[in-house]
């Protein structure tokens, strides 16, 4: 018996080396066939790289926030890379710290909602009937508002600041996550290795944190970096009408606010700020369809 | 091996009575109706069926894993060494299920969980019950593996990277990592093809007698149970319609489905021979036939089997039959 079993193991051994290939590894390779995909992930890396080095890259207090009356409203030039704003500020490094906003606020705002929204989902899906009703029911009142509608409101009501945004946006988001990790959850629950583990004796919070939540993890980091489009949107337009960031800090919905006045005769002030947010959205939805595909084996063909 | 509490009658499995249904909105789904089963210490019963008979529904029971809201247990006992698992609570389930009880369960590829190593998925059931560290538990992990011969240094790999017996090997580690006092395991070869299931099988003999485990083997396969069961209950639409001995039920089989159920075997010395299946099918289970439930398919059908149910009929200290044609038949007349 034992001699049986050892042959077999070094047969499987053999075999191993011809497809020594890990899950992680092909989701990789098919990820990577996916042109479109890596345009978005590198266009990401470089937008994260670009906020973290912004003081490296432009002077934060002389070239973003310091008026200079003298240098306003000039067209893009050897000197001013985007050109200067009617406050005679350099909109490349206004652009490249307000890099800094949108990614440190959409991403906390999408971690909120995900937590939060996540726990709420993955208890009522889990536990099903009852406390599925009156968790669902009660998401269900805050998705029926829109997200900026929703954010606007706590905003309103509690005063205009970065972490006040924050909060806002991510609670105008949980509902959303709830009910993506409760479907996942839903899915994951029924199949025996739950089962299975409730049979070793397993508590709930052990099953869905060890065994559900880890088999959900794709379609959750596919919304993960759809959201945080979103969420850099949401910071865009609040922050357009007012009640986001307030000026000077510069965020690229309030340069796109202020530079309003001046779009007729001046189109770079507003083109800059629009670009920056277009090409970061595009990137973040290039690359969560690139990740949905490449997690999601019966969309491969 | 630590001496085990038995109750009185040195049972470690007893179940009285046991009713489940399954209520949906429309209908009720009678999946058990009226199980004894009695496992002595150290013993293996074999519970032989067609699918759909009761046997996982019995077997869930047992961890009070039946699933909850539309599985409803209706009546009877499960007791454990003497306490009745059907009242415990979550708290005493979760100190009970892995520790002293494990399953097996009927299919490798999706019982183990596809993102975890095999060796943190052996090593979970002993951190839960030995509470012992991570890298204690992880230790005793890879003796299990050596135990069911897999190498231990294959611990840090997952489930996809083992084939369908080796997966079952590693289930099995996973069962019996707390050496519990009962092993159930629910047609534990049905996945696997006929060479691994030999190998699966002398495995789980060898394990069951070195660690002194009664067990519960669920099974359609009449060959399994020759070769590991000591009694063998034939279960039909829930009910037991005989229990006995290995040698009561393969070489004395008194009841009609039971003589059915090996007619339907090949046979290897008569090649040429026709198979003789069962006629008809299993009754539906929202609408059981009255009286007997094997009566619309019994070749002896009486009138009474369509009104009354047969009582259980003991033709020796072994061996019993739920059949109205040994209503009068006494030990000596066999």
């Amino acid at each position: 018996m034992e001699n049986t079993a050892k042959k077999f193991t070094t047969k499987k051994e053999f075999f191993k080396q011809y497809k020594k290939k890990s899950r992680l590894q092909e989701i990789w390779r098919s990820f990577l066939k996916n042109k479109l995909a890596v345009v978005g992930l590198v266009l990401f890396a470089l937008i994260i790289i670009v906020a973290i080095a912004a003081p490296l890259i432009a002077n934060y207090n002389n070239a973003a926030i310091k008026v200079n009356v003298q240098g306003r409203l000039s067209a893009p030039n050897a000197e001013h890379m985007f050109g200067t704003d009617e406050m005679g500020r350099d909109i490349f490094a206004r652009i490249v710290h307000g890099a800094r906003i949108s990614l440190v606020v959409g991403l906390s705002a999408v971690a909120i909602a995900l937590f939060v929204g996540g726990a709420f989902g993955a208890i009522a899906g889990f536990f099903g009937g009852m406390v599925d009703n009156v968790i669902m029911r009660c998401m269900d009142v805050f998705l029926c508002l829109p997200d900026v509608l929703l954010a606007l409101a706590i905003v309103a009501a509690f005063g205009t600041n970065q972490l006040n945004m924050t909060i806002a946006i991510g609670l105008s988001f949980t509902p959303k996550f709830s009910r993506v990790v409760r479907s996942a959850v839903m899915t994951v629950r029924g199949i025996e290795y739950v089962e299975a583990a409730r049979a070793i004796g397993a508590t709930n919070t052990q099953i869905i944190t060890k065994h559900i939540l880890i088999n959900c993890i794709g379609p959750i980091i596919v919304q993960v970096t759809l959201y945080v489009a979103s969420a850099i949107l949401t910071i865009s337009a609040l922050s357009f009408i007012g009640l986001g960031i307030q000026a000077p800090i510069p965020e690229w919905g309030n340069m796109l606010a202020s530079g309003r006045a001046y779009m007729r005769d001046h189109a770079y002030i507003v083109m800059a700020p629009g670009l920056a947010i277009f090409v970061t959205i595009l990137s973040l939805n290039l690359l969560g369809d690139g990740l949905r595909d490449a997690l999601d084996p019966r969309l491969k063909q | 091996m630590d001496i085990k509490k038995v109750n009185e009658k040195g049972n470690t499995l007893e179940i009285k009575n046991l009713v489940i249904h399954y209520v949906s909105e429309d209908e009720v789904v009678k999946a058990v109706n009226g199980v004894d089963i009695t496992i002595a210490s150290g013993k293996t019963l074999g519970l032989v069926g067609e699918t759909g008979a009761g046997k996982t529904t019995t077997a869930l029971s047992i961890l009070n894993l039946v699933p909850d809201p539309q599985g409803k247990i209706i009546s009877g006992e499960v007791l454990l060494e003497g306490k009745n698992v059907l009242t415990m609570s979550d708290s005493e389930l979760e100190e009970l299920r892995g520790d002293k009880v494990a399953m097996i369960f009927q299919d490798p590829m999706t019982s183990l969980n596809p993102v975890l190593t095999v060796g943190d998925q052996i090593a979970e059931g002993l951190e839960i019950h030995r509470k012992i560290s991570k890298g204690e538990a992880l230790k005793q992990a890879k003796e299990m593996l050596e135990l069911v011969g897999i190498p231990a240094e294959r611990a840090g790999e997952y489930p996809y990277q083992f084939s369908g017996g080796m997966k079952q090997r590693v289930v099995i580690a996973i069962a019996l990592a707390c050496s519990p006092d009962l092993l159930i395991a629910d047609e534990p070869t049905t996945a696997l093809d006929v060479t691994i299931q030999a190998q699966v099988l002398i495995l789980i003999n060898d394990l069951k007698q070195k660690y002194h485990m009664s067990m519960l083997m669920i099974t359609h396969d009449l060959g399994i149970v020759a070769e590991v069961c000591d009694e063998v209950s034939i279960v039909y639409a829930g009910r037991i319609l005989e229990h006995g001995t290995l040698e009561d039920i393969f070489d004395n089989m008194r009841h009609p489905y039971t003589k059915g159920l090996f007619g339907a075997l090949p046979d290897i010395e008569v090649r040429r021979t026709e198979l003789k299946p069962i006629k008809g099918l299993m009754p539906d289970p929202t609408n059981l036939p009255s009286g007997c439930p094997f009566h619309p398919r019994c070749d002896y059908a009486m009138e009474v089997c369509s009104k009354l149910p047969p009582e259980t009929k003991w033709l020796s200290d072994t061996h019993c039959v739920e059949c109205h044609l040994y209503k009068d038949t006494n030990e000596s007349m066999l």
